[in-house]
């Protein structure tokens, strides 16, 4: 059984404007010990998806529907306080911005003793000394005087360490990780990267990695899902999506991407612009920007499905599999013929 | 490799015609303290020393992590800030010390595009107007050619002529930076300063933008420096790159060399934590992980200020000796006392420097340093 298993997700949110469907139809799993990345653009609903799993969204203004079934518990039903003990415990989510995710007014150590206490019956002097074995397990040197630093005292990535820190607390079985190193610099995010890696081999957590960094994607997740306009297009193990793109829209990512193993003259371009979520497009919503459209995309929404010699392969578009395999073909030749 | 035929060539043309020349710059921030009398405590070097020049027509690229001054060192060029020391040479005319009126003519010759498409257009005031205040400031026409002018400008960055009458809010992250590249464009200048200008945009949109810079640079001979923290985005456009650590340069080489045999164990380390978009290349090589983060510039590590960090760190050198830029020729130096025998490197060879161009510097260089 999957560790994860998310059917169906749908979120709505009720505006002003209209109903923002920021996720319609999420479907993905995530295994033991693995990590799943979910790449796209700002406004696809990737960190919304997160959120309703955790049940963080303002439930007056939200519309959820669907299933996601953690270790075959459906964490969009389940009970208020039941759902407060599985997070922090068994589930655990780092945030992308490390200084607005902590509080100001307090000293970390402090903000990981409430954490520690909040989830298991302990004296505030065992609860110090767990806080202190996480800080060294992060890498933060001289933990023992550090711990009675405030947040502006450390830097963005030590702040990060920390946030890893507290959210390792009571040994997750899942790690929502939400654009964990957008945030830092190349070599902070290295930091950060191998520290998520190496903790992961410890302890044996599942994470998933929300992320627009198709780099990132590529050197740390084992599947990949890509999604597009609160929907996901390609779900994929992480060799197969790079090797051999099934979606117009991935092509456009990659080609889109400036990169140090491969010389290109002129970056290809998505015309236009990500759709509105108010009033998506009909049928394919990716149809209006896509270079390949046919009168299919326009009026039929593709289903997310197998293609035909890779059953682990998932993607949703009308275009036939040979064109695709072409183009993809074509894709990677550009980028890799010119590898000096 | 036509890429790097065309740029070399692109560098020869021009070579001889320097349209800026940086000389020493440094950039002191005073750290005061007291009300009255604020007394002077210490100085926060946020650039310290830094040379080079940009050809006509070239794109130089300048990239660093936050905090090292890139953006300090843009400002002084610029003169939006005073520098503390050391000179610059705009079209060959000092501009170190100009007045503000002396100053205001040459302003038309250089422009700076903006990070945060947001915060960089006045939310109050039309797309129009922002575009040609700087026409008007520099009283270059008249309300009908300006308009005329703008309508133009918009056109060329790929926005519609009619967009001239709405306001920022109305226009996606990507459209609004095309409109700073259009208020940028409007005096006609000879240098635009990049100050980030993708890095808050999405991948797609980001694809956008910088096609449209090197387009603009193709058709009006446009010169850049461009500065980000994106390795990736550096190498595309630029002919050049310099890279800067904590307010001093620690390399400066044509583009493909810097990527292909970078010099200072910085610029090594920087290149291995690029992540590459290819699983089976990617999680095959080893990053070199740098520990630790980029010490304060109030109180940087003595002589090598990468010692602390540095993989190849010796002991009673880097810390005694400040390293001077050596040259390894056609423009490549690196200012490192153990500079790198190749690349990659694995992390054994990276720790165990050879020490080849641990002597004299005379010895390394034909030319005395600097020499970009």
């Amino acid at each position: 059984m999957a560790l994860l298993e998310v059917n169906d997700l749908k979120t709505y949110f009720r505006t002003d404007d209209g109903i923002v469907k920021a996720v319609d139809g999420v479907n993905f799993t995530v295994e033991k010990g693995k990590t799943l990345g979910i790449v796209g653009e700002s406004g696809c609903g990737k960190s919304v998806t997160c959120l309703t799993m955790m049940g963080l969204n303002n439930r007056r203004n939200t519309i959820t529907s669907g299933e996601a079934l953690f270790k075959g518990e459906d964490l969009l039903t389940m009970k208020p306080s039941k759902l407060r003990d599985v997070r922090g415990n068994d589930i655990a989510m780092i945030f992308q911005d490390p200084m607005t995710s902590l509080n100001p007014v307090h000293t970390i150590g402090r903000q990981l003793v409430e954490a520690i206490q909040l989830h298991r019956d302990v004296t505030t002097k065992a609860a110090k000394t767990r806080a202190l074995e996480l800080l060294k397990a992060v890498g933060i040197p001289r933990a023992d005087r550090r711990i009675g630093d405030y947040p502006h005292q450390f830097s963005g990535g030590m702040r990060q360490r920390v946030m890893i820190a507290m959210a390792l607390i009571n040994d997750p079985d899942l790690l929502i990780a939400d654009e964990p190193t957008t945030a830092l610099d190349v070599t902070t995010q290295a930091q950060i990267l191998e520290l998520m890696n190496r903790l992961q081999r410890e302890f044996g957590s599942a994470i998933i990695l929300v992320t627009h960094d198709l780099g990132v994607v590529a050197e740390t997740a084992d599947d990949v899902v890509v999604m597009y306009a609160a929907r996901v297009v390609e779900n994929a193990p992480v060799e197969n999506l790079f090797n051999r793109p099934h979606m117009p829209y991935t092509w456009g990512l990659l080609g889109s991407l400036p990169r140090l193993d491969a010389d290109m003259e002129r970056l290809t371009q998505i015309p236009g612009q990500p759709p509105s979520l108010l009033n998506p497009p009909r049928g394919c919503r990716f149809h209006p920007r896509c270079p390949y459209v046919m009168n299919v995309c326009k009026e039929k929404e593709p289903e997310l499905q197998p293609i035909s010699n890779d059953p682990a392969h998932l993607q949703a578009c009308h275009l036939d599999e040979q064109t695709k395999d072409r183009e993809a073909a074509k894709l990677l030749a550009g980028t890799l013929a010119e590898v000096s | 490799m036509e890429a790097s035929v065309s740029s070399n060539d692109r560098s020869r043309i021009t070579s001889g015609d320097e349209l800026l020349v940086v000389e020493d710059l440094k950039k002191h921030f005073p750290v005061t303290r007291g009300i009255v009398f604020q007394k002077e405590v210490a100085s926060v070097k946020a650039v310290d020393g830094v040379s080079f020049t940009v050809r006509s027509g070239e794109t130089l690229g300048v990239v660093g992590e936050s905090g090292c001054g890139k953006s300090t060192m843009a400002r002084c060029v610029m003169r939006l800030l005073d520098p503390t020391g050391g000179k610059v040479i705009f079209d060959g005319r000092d501009i170190t010390n100009l007045s503000r009126a002396d100053m205001r003519p040459i302003r038309r010759e250089l422009m700076m595009i903006f990070q945060d498409p947001f915060a960089s257009l006045n939310a109050r005031k039309r797309v129009g107007f922002i575009i040609a205040e700087a026409l008007e400031v520099h009283k270059m026409g008249t309300a009908g050619e300006n308009k005329r002018r703008v309508q133009e400008l918009l056109e060329v960055v790929g926005l519609n002529p009619e967009h001239y009458n709405r306001f920022p809010h109305e226009f996606s992250g990507g459209q609004r930076q095309r409109i700073g590249v259009a208020r940028a464009l409007a005096v006609n200048p000879k240098l635009i300063v990049c100050d980030e200008p993708v890095s808050a945009l999405d991948v797609s949109v980001q694809a956008q933008i910088l096609n449209l810079l090197k387009d603009l640079q193709d058709q009006f001979g446009l010169t850049y420096i461009f500065i980000a923290h994106d390795l990736n985005v550096v190498r595309h456009i630029s002919d050049r790159v310099l890279v800067m650590y904590l307010g001093k340069v620690a390399e400066t080489a044509q583009r493909d060399q810097l990527y292909t045999e970078p010099k200072h164990p910085y610029t090594g380390a920087l290149l291995s934590a690029v992540p590459i978009p290819n699983p089976a290349q990617g999680r095959a090589r080893k990053p070199i992980v740098l520990q630790g983060d980029v010490p304060s510039p109030l109180n940087p590590p003595s002589a090598c200020n990468f010692h602390p960090r540095c993989p190849r760190f010796q002991e009673g050198h880097c810390d005694v000796e400040p390293p001077q830029l050596y040259s390894f020729g056609e423009g490549h130096v690196a200012a490192c006392h153990y500079p790198l025998e190749g690349w990659p490197l694995s992390e054994e060879e990276m720790r165990r420097p050879s020490g080849r161009a641990a002597t004299a510097p005379s010895e390394q260089s034909a030319e005395p340093t600097p020499t970009t």
